[in-house]
Order: C-alpha cells, then structure tokens, then sequence
C-alpha cells in the first residue's frame, strides 16, 4: 500500500501546489491577452500573447510613479526599521535591564491590534501633523509595523550566537558598538535578511493605510492597480500586467536575500 | 607582592555561593593549575579573573594594579576559551589580528605580529582559511594565536583541550609547555583532568566546592596532601584508603591494625592520633607479595597495560584496593594474595580527611 500512500501524498500536495499558484498564473497568463480573450467563457488556454497590456501600463505615468513610490516607501520603512531594531534586538537578546519583559512583549502585543482599528487614529494624527499624502507618513506607518518582526526575528537569531564569541571580542578590546558591528550583525545576517524581506513585501503590498493616508500625490502601486477597476469599464489586462509588474521587484528581492539566509554563519565559531 | 593575587574572594549567583573566599597568589611566568571536580568553580574563578564576572566580595591584584573594578578589555588578560570561540565569518588571520585592529594598531605592525604568530604555531599556510575548515587542533592553535599576539599580562585557558582527542590532546598539551617556556608569561590554566595539571604547572590550586583545598608544587601536592580530597585527585590511578585503628606505641609512633593485616603495622608518627583513621596507600606503593608490612586480599580483576598490570582487589572489609604492578599478571576473580607496602612511605588522615 506504499506506493498508495505516495500516490494520495502526490495529489495531496499537487491539489496545494494549484491552489496557491493558480491565481498567480491566472494574473500573469492574462497579463498577456486582449480584453476579449480575457472574458472569454469558456477561458481560453492556448492564444497568441500580446505585450499591448505592458505598452499601456509602462506609458501610463501613473503606474510608473507609483512604483518609484512604492520603492521609496518599502526601501526606507525596510532600511530604517532593521537601522532601529537590530540594536534593540541585541540588548533583549544580552543584556539584562528592567522591564525587559514586558517590553518584549509589548513587541508582540503591537500585533494584536487589527490595522483597520488603528486607521482613524493614524489618519487624524497625520493630518494634524501635516503629512497627509507623503511617503515619510506611509514610511512612519510601515515602521510600527515591521519593527516589531525584524526585533522578534532578530532577538531570536542574536540569542542563537555563542555568547563566548562576545565575550573573546570584550577581552580582545572590542567596544560594545564593534562587538554588535563586527559579531552580531555578520553573524545574524541571515535572521535580519529574512525579517527585511518580511517588511519590505508588507510595506510593498499594504493597501489599507495607503488607501487611507495618501490622495494625489504619493500613491503606492497597489492603490494605483485597485484604482483601475473604478472606470466605466474594467481594464483587465492592464491590472493584470499592472500587477505582474507589482510582484515582481519582490520576487527579485526575495531570491536575491534568501541567499544570505541558507547560508549557515555560524557554523564553525565553536566545537 | 606576587603578579597575580586573589584576595578573599567570592561569588554569588543570586542566592547560591560559588566561590566562598579564595586567596591565590602567583608569581610572574608562573603557569598556575586550577584543577578540581566538575562544577567546583574553576571557571567562574577564571572569569572573575579576566573581568567577566563580577566578583561579590574580595579583590583581584594583576601585576600590582588593583582590577577588581576594572573593565575587561583594560586588564590586558588574555582567553582561551574550551569552545575555541573563534569568529567564524573571519578567517584565521583576521580571528588574530582581531584585537589588535580593536587598538588601532598600524597596518605592517599587525601584519607582522600575525605573521610571528603564525610562524610560532606553525600555522602559515592556513591564514586564509575560515574556522570551519580547520581541525580542532588547528582552531585550537588559532585561538592561542589570537591570545599571543597581544602580548597580555595573563593567559587565561579554560579547559582548552578537553575537546581534542586523547592523541592530540597530549601533543597540545607539550605544545603549551613549550609555549609557556618561550614566551616566559604567566599562564593560569583551568583543567579537571590531574595528568594536564601534574605535567603543566608550576604551582597547582586545588579546588572543591569554591574552597582552596591546597595549593603547591605539583610534587608537593603528590607526596604531601593536605587531606584525602587532595590526595585521592592527585596521582592516577587513584590513592587506596584503608579505615585502620590506631593506638599510641612508645617512641613517637602508632599501631594500625586491620582485620586484613596479618600483624599490626608500627608507624613513626609524632603528631599522634587515635581511634579511626584513613591510611593513604597508593597503587605503586603496594607491591605483589613483597614488602616488610603486608595486607590479605582476594583479587577481583586485572587489567593489563602492556607493560604493567593493574589489580583491582579487595579487603576483608570489602573496601577495594589498586595495585599496580610491572610486568604482567593476571589473577583468577577471587584469588588471595597478599601486597606488601613500606609503612615509611604511608599516608595517615584523621577522621575529618586532614593528614597527620
Ligand atoms: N551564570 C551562572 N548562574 C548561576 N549559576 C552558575 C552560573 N555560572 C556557573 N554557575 C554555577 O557555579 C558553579 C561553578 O561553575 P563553574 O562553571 O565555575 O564550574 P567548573 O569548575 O568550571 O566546572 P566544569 O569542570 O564542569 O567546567 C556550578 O555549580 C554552576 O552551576
Ligand atoms: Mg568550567
């Protein structure tokens, strides 16, 4: 009954492997058809690809904007949260002080909270403070959100190090800020990349607060591609292209990091 | 005043009292032991040393200076740490020039204090080579490398070879020996195993429990134990005690007596002491069948070394016994021999463990 099992396995996890990549295929195949082939029923599997959508989408100055926008805004928030949270993650992850804690599980605690619930504040606060529509106000935003990852990731990650390797650096004359620069950082590269990927795919992909928060000036692409099916007729290539061209500066990036994150650091520094 | 002193020192992990008042002195180029059980406290006392542990009480002298209070990094101590801790995104010539790029050392000074290093461990053809693609002898050489070339009042080992094997661990070990006489420095050595303590050092601390049990030469601690902790630790395979009864003989002397000893044995001991006592005997001063004072015993295994033998026996008391004798003999389990010993060379300890 082996091969059975095996079998009841394989369609098990094919069934999964569909599920989750239909839609993705879905959006890239009709990326490249025509309007017509698109609403086509039955849906057609073989037809004549077109980049027609991709011509609109990249001559669309909107959709371009956007994108730059959505760069700037997932660079920064990804940049300066691990800039903010890497420290902090080595005092939780070293240092003994008081209120320890609770303060690690306030980190959590801030996710407890569902987003929607927090918009209307965020909106009133943002507009007392003037900063409606701009990418610093989607970049603070996006900060309270990754911080708490990339210190839950990173605090576990700089535990992991052996703490001998600290403390050979204090004997050898290493300052606090050489042994976290020169040991954790290095060393807990693969835990920082993997939390940086988690918030620059949440800060590329949010939609709720950039909805909320920006009007005119600074859209993400998100709120650009959702802002196509507002028209008398929906432009379906075009979100789809629109979309594609979202996915992708993420897929990159993930690839490009996960590199760093098999990449086993720490092997060797003891027995 | 000696180069390195501790001074009533103690420790205390919250409640728990780890080191309960300890005075160690050490001389400059002395290579001082601490051996004793596992969980004694060698290392705490150890990092207390470099500074990285705070002690609770007391004060620690290095080379004159007070440093109790002092940071790590300023007591220009050196470690060696039993888990190598080497960085292991560095390769070897960066593990050694570590901290001497940390005290902005001049580019050609580090290169060739490196190069001196690497030349002294015989280890040049491995400078580019990263931690994981070393042996654990090798890493261990890189480790002691990183130590040397800062030139440090004090190097700290702690258990340094405990994860080598036994073929390697001997080769470091001479390796040590040739180092500390080299470079002349002063070297403090935590071990539990008595073989690295007798052959390294020049002055052994025995510890037990966060006490000092004695301190001394190696010879010393071999023929004059202060107490039966002292004497069984030091010396493999380990000292025999046998529980005799003790009564006062003119001329300064005592008579044991033993249900295994066939006539009372006469001790020269001026000290005096009655009643029950522990007679320290080791394996090669018992001897098969030979000697002025003898014991009956009935074998109960033998092991053979090749070029001696070790009787593992037993007393009518049932206490157990080891001899060792040269050559090879092999006894049936259950045998009765006798073993001879000199009474002039005997271990005595009154009841509380102390030598008489
Ligand atoms: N950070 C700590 N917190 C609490 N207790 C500790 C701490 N470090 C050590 N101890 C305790 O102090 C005692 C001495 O520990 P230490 O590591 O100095 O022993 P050791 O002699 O080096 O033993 P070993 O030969 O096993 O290395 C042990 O009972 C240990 O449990
Ligand atoms: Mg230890």
């Amino acid at each position: 009954m082996r091969w059975l099992s095996r079998l009841l396995h394989g369609i098990g996890l094919l069934a999964v492997f569909l599920f989750a990549v239909f839609p993705f295929y879905w959006m890239v195949s009709s990326s490249f058809k025509t309007q017509t082939q698109i609403l086509a029923s039955p849906p057609i599997w073989l037809f004549h690809p077109t980049l027609g959508n991709y011509a609109q989408v990249f001559a669309d100055e909107k959709v371009t904007r956007a994108v730059l926008s959505s760069l700037i805004v997932a660079v920064c928030s990804t940049g300066l949260s691990l800039v903010l949270a890497a420290p902090a993650a080595y005092a939780l992850a070293r240092y003994e002080f008081r209120g320890k804690a609770d303060l690690w599980f306030w980190f959590i605690s801030n996710r407890f909270i569902s987003p929607i619930v927090l918009a209307l504040p965020v909106y009133i606060i943002a507009r007392n403070l003037h900063i409606l529509d701009t990418h610093l106000v989607l970049i603070l935003v996006y900060i309270t959100f990754i911080l708490p990852i990339v210190v839950w990731i990173a605090t576990d990650y700089f535990r992991s190090i052996p703490k001998e390797l600290e403390e050979a650096a204090r004997l050898e004359g290493a300052s606090q800020f050489d042994i976290f620069w020169r040991i954790y950082v290095p060393l807990g590269a693969p835990g920082l990349a993997v939390s940086a990927i988690f918030g620059f795919i949440f800060s590329w992909n949010e939609l709720l607060y950039a909805l909320v928060l920006t009007r005119r000036d600074v859209q993400t692409a998100p709120v650009v591609a959702t802002s196509f099916m507002s028209g008398y007729e929906i432009p379906w290539g075009k979100i789809m292209a629109t979309g594609t061209v979202i996915v992708l500066p993420v897929t990159i990036f993930a690839l490009l990091v996960s590199r760093q994150m098999v990449r086993g650091l720490t092997m060797g520094a003891t027995k | 005043m000696s180069y390195l002193r501790l001074q009533g020192v103690e420790k205390r992990f919250g409640s728990v009292e780890v080191i309960k008042g300890v005075d160690i002195e050490a001389e400059k180029g002395e290579f001082v032991v601490f051996v004793g059980p596992s969980g004694c406290g060698k290392s705490t006392l150890l990092r207390m040393v470099a500074g990285l542990e705070e002690v609770s009480a007391g004060e620690v002298f290095i080379d004159g200076a007070n440093v109790t209070n002092v940071e790590p990094a300023k007591r220009q101590v050196s470690m060696v740490f039993q888990s190598y801790a080497l960085f292991p995104h560095m390769n070897v010539r960066d593990n050694i020039a570590f901290g001497l790029k940390m005290s902005k050392t001049p580019k050609p000074e580090i290169d060739r204090q490196v190069a001196e290093a690497a030349r002294i461990l015989q280890m040049e053809a491995l400078l580019n080579r990263r931690p994981r693609e070393l042996s654990g002898g090798q890493r261990q050489r890189v480790a002691i490398g990183r130590a040397i070339v800062r030139h440090p009042k004090l190097f700290l080992f702690d258990e340094p070879l405990s994860n080598l094997d036994a073929e390697l661990r001997a080769q470091m070990r001479t390796e040590i020996a040739r180092l500390h006489a080299d470079l002349g420095v002063t070297m403090v050595y935590v071990t539990h195993d008595q073989v690295e303590a007798m052959t390294l050092a020049d002055r052994i601390v025995v510890l037990r429990a966060g006490k000092v049990e004695q301190i001394g030469a190696p010879q010393q601690l071999y023929d004059h134990p202060a107490n039966t902790f002292v004497a069984g630790f030091i010396g493999s395979p380990k000292m025999n005690f046998l529980a005799v009864q003790a009564a006062p003989a003119e001329g300064a002397s005592l008579t044991l007596t033993h249900p295994s000893f066939p006539a009372p044995v006469r001790v020269a001991r001026a000290g005096g002491g009655e009643g029950e006592l522990q007679l320290g005997l080791r394996p090669e001063q018992l001897h098969f069948e030979d000697g002025p004072c003898r014991i009956a015993l009935k074998a109960d295994l033998c092991e053979n070394l090749g070029g001696a033998t070790l009787i593992h026996a037993k007393t009518a008391a049932g206490e157990t016994l080891t001899l060792q004798t040269a050559g090879r003999r092999m006894l049936k389990p259950g045998e009765a021999f006798s073993a001879g010993f000199d009474p002039a060379g005997a271990y005595l300890f009154a009841p509380d463990g102390r030598a008489l």
